[in-house]
């Protein structure tokens, strides 16, 4: 049985069309991460699982149950905003008590279940602060603390750590990910970062201006886009014409991608590879290497070093066959030779 | 800074303190016998004019909650829509056309109980006219219903919208959503709007004049009557003190409400 299953759901907000025909499963206790660009319906879909925008046509299904036409106080998902949404005049303890208290729950109960909730996210003892004294990270928590409690069937988060610094993003990743495994949460994150969705999720939903675009865990997402526009997403930043001369596994492919750390101007030239030769035009610093700009053919590529390369120098940047990623004459990803040995 | 405060201090302080202080000032000085005069002329109708004001203030209060709520949760957009074009046009209204209107409304031969008689909900013989108390107390809201509405309104616009969601989210119908997210973030401003209704209650004259004919009216008739009928500025004053008073009362009463509020975050 799946935890929740959207079939063929579309939305319009006033004439223009924001979702349309979205087919969706999702499997009890998994993490799944809507990822894709600003504007492509990511919260919107969010919300209408939630219940906050209505369906033009399809249905919703949590479990065996369609949620469609209910309204969202009656859905039981538990949604966590990108403001977090606490409320200003509700102490912390209150913000967290208040879900019980619409379930008719004892006041003792209510107070032992809000300090242990507290004590779980590491805030024990926070109950009587206000929440407008709460820093970034401990409002994202509250907020997730409040829609735990009632044990939802469903967690519904909506780019829950964007609003924080990069470093409590990268600790509250793990935190938020183990949590969900320790809960059996069943889970659906919306992020348009893709490295946060590749770290954290079991499926990735790649959307893209109200459609999916693709469906696949993160190691198949990256590696095997499903269209070019979906790769360059994913931080395939360079792509060739296929020549002749090029791997033989790919023949057929009219179109090959790579990302800038797989290309190299410093090694020794191999057969299976990418090959472009070209001048050096800039060499930028990154930290753990140079980033070299190398125009060949009057494009311009970018490949990695370990030293710095002067400008105007020749090289010849390569890219090894297993990081090639190959593409149709359609811009779609082609399943080279190779690929499909490894899968079989 | 210094052209506006002497502005202040001349065109409204000043002539308050005045005001003020010809309320304590006798022939023999310094004296409390317009305000005992004043009370024991007028108790009545002061206490007259503290219950229809709380009463005028209890039905502005419910019913624009009520509006207000509707605009800010409401599913039915035509209906929310109709309404927030509906509500607005008694504000355009004068006090005196208000009461001219709701003469001819309420009174014994008035447009309610022709309707009422018309639809069989009431018989001719018990049709009584509602041109007293009850004539004030919906006159009142009627005019200041729209106002406080709009006032409140415009603070629950101002609440995040993801707020009451949440709220929904969790398990909360509209209504509590309402009582329980919306209205206590944007009850200040209600509190604000109830105290200006109730300046504006307690200063309009047309009102009272119209709708009341005998005794007990409003203060502010018989401010009017002692001033024009004898000249008694002393009494009229003293008249006008109540109200100060009254007004000064609530505003204090609010600002203990929002302070307790500040300090409590
Ligand atoms: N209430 C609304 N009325 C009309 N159009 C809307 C409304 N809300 C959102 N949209 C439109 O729907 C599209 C999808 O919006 P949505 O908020 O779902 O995007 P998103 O993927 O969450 O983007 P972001 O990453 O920026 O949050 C956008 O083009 C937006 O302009
Ligand atoms: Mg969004």
């Amino acid at each position: 049985m799946n935890a929740l299953s959207l079939s063929e759901v579309t939305v319009d907000l006033g004439p223009r069309r924001i979702l349309e025909r979205i087919n969706l499963v999702v499997t009890p206790g998994s993490f799944t991460c809507l990822l894709g660009p600003s504007g492509c319906g990511k919260t919107t879909l969010l919300r209408a699982i939630a219940g906050f925008t209505p369906l033009s046509s399809g249905d919703i299904r949590l479990g065996e149950r369609s949620i469609t036409e209910l309204p969202p106080e009656k859905r039981h998902t538990a949604m966590v905003f990108q403001s977090y949404a606490l409320w200003p005049h509700m102490n912390v303890g209150d913000n967290l008590a208040y879900p019980l208290k619409l379930r008719g729950i004892p006041k003792d109960e209510r107070t032992q279940r809000v300090a242990t909730m507290l004590e779980r996210l590491a805030l024990g003892g926070f109950e009587h602060r206000s929440v407008t004294q709460l820093s970034g990270g401990q409002r994202q928590r509250i907020a997730l603390g409040r829609a735990l409690i009632i044990d939802p069937p469903l967690l519904l988060l909506d780019e829950p750590l964007s609003n924080l610094d990069a470093s409590i993003r990268r600790s509250l990743r793990g935190e938020l990910r183990q949590l969900q495994k320790s809960l059996g949460l069943t889970t659906v994150m919306v992020t348009h970062d893709q490295e946060e969705a590749l770290q954290m999720a079991d499926q990735i939903v790649l959307m893209r201006e109200g459609h999916i675009v693709q469906v696949a865990p993160p190691a198949s997402l990256y590696q095997q886009p499903a269209d070019l526009e979906a790769a360059r997403f994913l931080g395939v930043d360079n792509t060739v014409a296929c020549s002749p001369q090029d791997p033989s596994a790919l023949a057929g492919a009219k179109t090959l991608g790579f990302r800038t750390r797989e290309a190299r101007v410093d090694v020794a030239p191999s057969v299976n590879a990418l090959v472009r030769r070209g001048q050096v035009t800039e060499c930028v610093y990154t930290g753990d290497g140079y980033q070299i700009g190398v125009t060949a053919n009057d494009q311009t590529l970018f490949a990695t070093a370990r030293t710095p390369v002067e400008a105007g120098r020749f090289v010849t940047l390569q890219v090894p066959e297993s990081a090639l990623i190959p593409f149709g004459p359609d811009h779609r990803y082609m399943p080279s030779l190779n690929a499909q040995e490894h899968t079989a | 800074m210094f052209p506006a405060m002497t502005a202040v201090v001349l065109l409204y302080a000043l002539p308050l303190v005045r005001s003020l202080a010809s309320a304590f000032h006798g022939d023999d000085g310094l004296t409390v016998a317009h305000v005992v005069r004043a009370f024991t002329l007028y108790g009545r109708d002061v206490a007259f004019s503290i219950g229809v004001s709380l009463g005028a203030l209890v039905l502005i209060a419910i019913a624009s909650i009520a509006i207000a709520g509707y605009l800010t949760l409401g599913a039915t957009r035509w209906a929310v829509r109709v309404l927030r074009w509906l509500y607005r046009w008694p504000l355009f209204i004068p006090f005196v056309v208000a009461g001219q209107l709701s003469r001819s409304f309420l009174s014994t031969n008035g447009m309610m109980n022709t309707v009422l008689i018309e639809t069989g909900l009431l018989s001719a013989q018990s049709a009584q006219s509602f041109l007293d108390w009850r004539g004030l107390i919906l006159t009142f809201a009627w005019k200041q219903i729209p106002f406080v509405t709009l006032l409140l309104a415009g603070a629950m616009a101002a609440v995040e919208p993801s707020h009451s969601e949440a709220a929904r989210n969790l398990g909360a119908g509209r209504l509590r959503a309402l009582f329980h997210i919306v209205l206590p973030q944007a009850a200040p401003t209600l509190w604000v709007g109830l105290i200006l209704s109730l300046v504006a209650m307690l200063s309009v004259l047309s009102v009272p004049m119209m709708l009341i004919a005998g005794n007990p009216t409003m203060m502010t008739s018989m401010m009017a009557h002692r001033i024009t009928y004898y000249g008694d500025y002393g009494v009229a004053n003293a008249l006008g003190l109540f109200s100060y008073a009254l007004t000064a009362v609530t505003a204090w009463v609010y600002l203990r409400l929002t302070l307790a509020r500040e300090t409590q975050r």
